[in-house]
């Protein structure tokens, strides 16, 4: 373990590496300022770039990213009430109200250190979670992974904040476009149409690019030169009163950072949910819920603590399993196999300085996530000031030409154009896009395991019922189908118990 | 461009039957069992099925989305603006080749920039200048091959 650790320190600790990490904080920061602008869709426009990095720096620049932008998005929601991401939209109501009431810096204070405070938490999980699981998971077969690969899908629709059946649909359209290509049992050629381009499949990078890159500028050409008025804030006075706050309700960021975590490591949900989910539960405990809305510092600490806790969650059952725990980490796993990398246990025994140099990148980006927050916040009246109409086009040719540069192929940028329609009228009605990227990454997954299992054993189903672990797994599968129903159920039985 | 659930709900009983119907011709393994077509048959079942659910789920609530007025799109800033990003990749995609990323990248960029009020000269420079960095940090530094087109020299 400590020779792991030294070999991933020595790695982190070349020139390049810094650079790249400077570089990622800069950008995660301005993204996730900007209000309009998404960490999944800075990290898929990071993408292309990552084509040309080794490895270790594409996914240390993702880690870095992703860490920052979830931390800047605070920023918008303190001084104009919008967040800059949807993790932030918790509390966004909370952070305007005490920047109204002349509290901009302890808010902002408070934000960047519970964020820094939640990414280690979680980053301390991942380093003790991910090696146990990994060892379990070198026992599973192709049994095993079709039904984690089903309970991710599962855990997708339930756990989604809108409608699960829309999010069900999101999700099938996901696992169709993984469908497109050679199959893998003849490699028959599926939904081609007679285009070369498609027998390898629907390109993850493209896809994704447009679904969360172009679907975001066409949503926000509506607005693009609207301006809103901004608070000023002085940044010197941002860590007054924070190490008060922070010890007042410390035991509200040990939960908080619990749930966050934990909502990561489940498949498919994210920090916007945990975010949501901790908001509410701190609510749920306050001694002043009557002020939650209008002004509290509490939610703040908790959802603020949460939603950096769950990206490093979010990275358990994608380096373990290959299962993407939110849309960034099933990016995630696109770029590993770009790579040539396939992420599962095996990862953590061939290659294991790349996963401590992924921790150690978690533990780096939460601590410099304070002195770059702080300068962030510094520079923050002139983020919000990037005048949106131009900064829309240009991220427009960023779209086109990443797209682009995977292949060398314009049927590549009709593709991201394609998926851009078709992820801006999803998100028009209420349908979210996360699912079908999570789709598109476990639909292999779930046809190849599956396919494998019953060719091997000539079409016999039960055996996915008779292995003690597959016994478990289909058991969480149904038992996450089965969860809508449950409250209602237990509500007949006290029912039937009063009126017996 | 909401529209109700009923209609989109129905798009994807259409969309599912079309997927279901294209598996029909697909081969079979050995011994009858059923290989390519299994998985997307099971999608495009439950695509029919859920979104049949969300048709009836739409017309339960007597969802009142309001209608799109498709006579009138044409007037809308947003579909209009929508409509310039979707133009100029398209014209981007047909035309690049023959006029070159930098001719072609700046154009869509300066089109844009344009219809989103940014005034001409300064939507022009910007065009030019950002381009022209895109267009090293691609071309020159990652090796992207991006077509010089006309400007070819």
């Amino acid at each position: 373990m400590i020779d792991n650790l030294l070999t991933a320190l020595s790695l982190l600790s070349s020139w390049k590496l810094m650079l790249t990490i400077a570089i990622c904080s800069a950008y995660g920061l301005f993204v996730g300022a900007v209000p309009g602008l998404t960490a999944t869709m800075a990290a898929a426009l990071l993408v292309p770039f990552t084509f040309f990095m080794e490895p270790l720096a594409a996914l240390v620049a993702i880690v870095t990213m992703e860490a920052m932008a979830i931390f800047a998005g605070d920023i918008p929601a303190a001084l104009v009430r919008i967040p800059g991401t949807p993790s932030s939209a918790a509390y966004t109501q909370d952070s305007y109200e005490l920047t109204k009431q002349g509290k901009a810096e302890l808010v902002l204070g408070v934000d960047v250190m519970t964020s820094a405070i939640g990414g280690l938490m979680g980053a301390v999980v991942l380093m003790t979670s991910a090696p146990l699981l990994a060892e379990v998971a070198l026992m599973f077969t192709s049994f095993e992974y079709f039904w984690l690969a089903a309970l991710g899908l599962s855990a997708t629709v339930m756990i989604a904040s809108v409608s699960p059946l829309k999010a069900g649909l999101a999700l099938l359209v996901g696992l169709f476009f993984s469908t497109v290509g050679l199959d893998i049992t003849l490699g028959y050629p599926r939904f081609t149409f007679g285009s070369t381009e498609l027998l390898n499949g629907v390109d993850f990078i493209p896809a994704m690019i447009g679904l969360f890159g172009v679907s975001e500028i066409l949503r926000n050409m509506a607005s693009a030169h609207l301006k809103y008025p901004i608070t000023s804030v002085k940044a010197e006075q941002i860590f007054r009163g924070v190490a008060e706050t922070l010890w007042k309700y410390k035991m509200n960021m040990v939960r908080a950072g619990a749930i966050g975590t934990f909502i990561g490591i489940l498949p498919g949900a994210g920090a916007d949910i945990a975010a949501w989910i901790a908001y509410a539960a701190a609510k749920r405990f306050s001694k002043e819920p009557g002020l939650y809305g209008k002004g509290a510092i509490e939610p703040i600490v908790d959802a603020g603590t949460a939603n950096n806790a769950c990206l490093a969650g979010d990275w358990v059952p994608a380096l373990v399993f290959g299962i993407p725990g939110d849309s960034i980490t099933a990016i995630v796993i696109g770029v590993l196999f770009m790579k040539g990398l396939r992420p599962g246990p095996m990862i953590f025994q061939q290659q294991p300085e790349l996963i401590y140099a992924v921790y150690i990148s978690f533990i780096i980006a939460n601590i410099l996530m304070v002195p770059f927050g702080y300068l962030a916040i510094k520079v923050s009246g002139t983020m919000l000031k990037v005048p949106r109409n131009i900064l829309m086009p240009a991220i427009l040719m960023f779209c086109v030409v990443g797209s682009f540069a995977i292949n060398n192929s314009l049927f590549d940028v009709g593709l991201m154009l394609a998926m851009g329609i078709l992820g801006y009228f999803f998100e028009a009605n209420g349908i979210p896009v996360a699912p079908i990227v999570l789709g598109m990454v476990l639909g292999p997954i779930v046809e190849q395991n599956f396919m494998v299992s019953m060719i091997k054993t000539q079409w016999d189903l039960t055996q996915f019922f008779t292995r003690p672990a597959s016994a478990i797994l289909a058991f969480l599968t149904i038992l996450t189908w089965l969860a809508p129903l449950i409250p209602t159920l237990v509500a007949r039985m006290r029912r039937n118990a009063v009126s017996a | 461009m909401k529209i109700s659930d009923t209609v989109v709900g129905a798009g994807f009983v259409g969309a599912g039957a079309l997927i279901f119907a294209a598996t029909l011709n697909f081969p079979a393994l050995e011994g009858g069992h059923p290989g390519p077509s299994l998985f997307p048959r099971i999608l495009a079942s439950l695509m029919v099925g859920f979104g049949g659910l969300l048709s009836i789920q739409g017309m339960r609530s007597r969802d009142t989305t309001d209608e799109v007025d498709w006579l009138r799109l044409y007037k809308n800033p947003s579909f209009i603006n929508a409509t310039f990003v979707l133009a100029g990749v398209l014209a981007y995609i047909f035309l690049v080749e023959w006029l070159g990323f930098l001719v072609m990248g700046a154009l869509v960029i300066f089109i844009i920039m344009w219809r989103l009020k940014v005034h001409p000269l300064k939507a022009l420079v910007v065009a030019i200048v950002f381009n022209t960095l895109v267009h090293f940090l691609f071309a020159k530094i990652l090796r992207v091959p991006l077509s010089l087109g006309i400007l070819w020299w």
